[in-house]
């Protein structure tokens, strides 16, 4: 598979890599190109940054004492495609010695890889002794969250004053 | 094949961003499934069992692949969910990773002006091909190509800056 001939259509195949829209094969392929191709891998890495930086920004980091309160500053959808997922991923892992209060308010839509990544920031904060809570789900998100029971473990409130409370609590 | 240290650094690396692609940033156990990876990839070419020689890459992708499908079996036998309290079983925030993110988000964010970064933003997060920002924004092809490359060559900047102070870190 020829992937250095031409910029653009390399960036749009990396863009795709990154966006999980390339099929099974073609990811095969391009992975095993860039883990012998220097040059290839880091155009990767300079795209993953640039994406990353993109919605880091998207991604706005407020703190009320010891809590750290993340919310999406543009309507998004936490699904396995979504480089948001990844942004607040890393938005969470930095926080080692916070608890982590996660505004939902703009996320219209999470699938099973959004879930999945809840669970493991919970699990990450837990870790280091540390809360997350969930504030403000849309009505849709809320149902999925109680469909799959992940609300019996990830306390959800519509009051943020409230949540900010109850973290005095855990 | 000669695998020096260089060459491992360099498959370290490489595996690390294909790992946390598959399994996710937030996965406690990346760093083992490197690492498991590079020590099956090393047994193999140490018992002159890479059949393919010209088609390493492929080999050591398949070894990973397989690291990390035995990993999912491996999660999907054990219980649902089940926090763990155990201290040495931190996730992995990587440290340089991180530095590197915010880096880029400091000096490139700074960088860039407001329509630039809606070219980006629709180009890598959006999923619109170059036609439709094109049409969109009103721009040309060379334009949309400069925007481009040049918000790339920043971040390549500092990618490779970022690899350099990791390489002069670990000396």
């Amino acid at each position: 598979m020829p992937f250095h001939d031409e910029p653009l259509l390399q960036e749009e195949l990396i863009v795709k890599y990154l966006q999980r829209r390339l099929d099974a094969a073609t990811t095969e392929a391009f992975e095993s190109h860039y883990l012998m191709c220097d040059q290839c891998f880091e155009e990767l890495r300079a795209s993953q940054l640039l994406a990353e930086c993109l919605s880091q920004s998207r991604i706005d980091r407020r703190y009320s004492g010891e809590i750290a309160i993340l919310q999406f500053t543009t309507p998004v959808q936490l699904t396995r495609r979504a480089a948001e997922l990844s942004a607040l991923s890393q938005s969470i892992l930095e926080q080692k010695d916070t608890n982590v209060l996660i505004d939902l308010s703009r996320v219209s839509r999470i699938d099973s890889a959004g879930l999945g990544l809840l669970m493991s920031c919970y699990s990450h904060v837990i870790k280091n002794r540390k809360a997350l809570k969930l504030l403000n789900p849309s009505r849709d998100v809320r149902e999925l969250l109680h469909v799959t029971k992940i609300d019996v473990v990830l306390e959800t409130y519509d009051d943020e004053q409230k949540a900010l409370r109850s973290f005095e609590h855990s | 094949m000669d695998i020096n240290d260089e060459i491992l650094d360099k498959f370290r690396l490489k595996l690390r961003t294909k790992v946390r692609y598959h399994v996710g940033v937030a996965c406690p156990d990346l760093e083992d499934l490197v690492h498991e990876t590079l020590v099956r990839f090393l047994r193999f070419a140490k018992e002159d069992r890479i059949r393919n020689p010209d088609n390493v890459g492929a080999f050591l992708n398949g070894v990973c692949n397989n690291v990390i499908l035995e990993y999912r079996r491996r999660l999907w036998r054990e219980e649902p969910y089940e926090p763990e309290f155990r201290e040495d079983r931190r996730a992995t925030a990587p440290d340089a990773e991180l530095m590197e993110v915010r880096q880029a988000i400091e000096i490139g964010l700074a960088q860039l002006s407001h329509r630039d970064r809606a070219i980006l933003r629709s180009f890598y997060l959006e999923e619109r091909s170059k036609k439709e920002i094109c049409e969109v924004l009103g721009l040309t092809d060379p334009q949309f190509r400069v925007t481009l490359f040049r918000a790339k060559e920043r971040f390549r900047t500092i990618y490779r800056e970022s690899l350099k102070q990791r390489a002069a870190g670990n000396h």
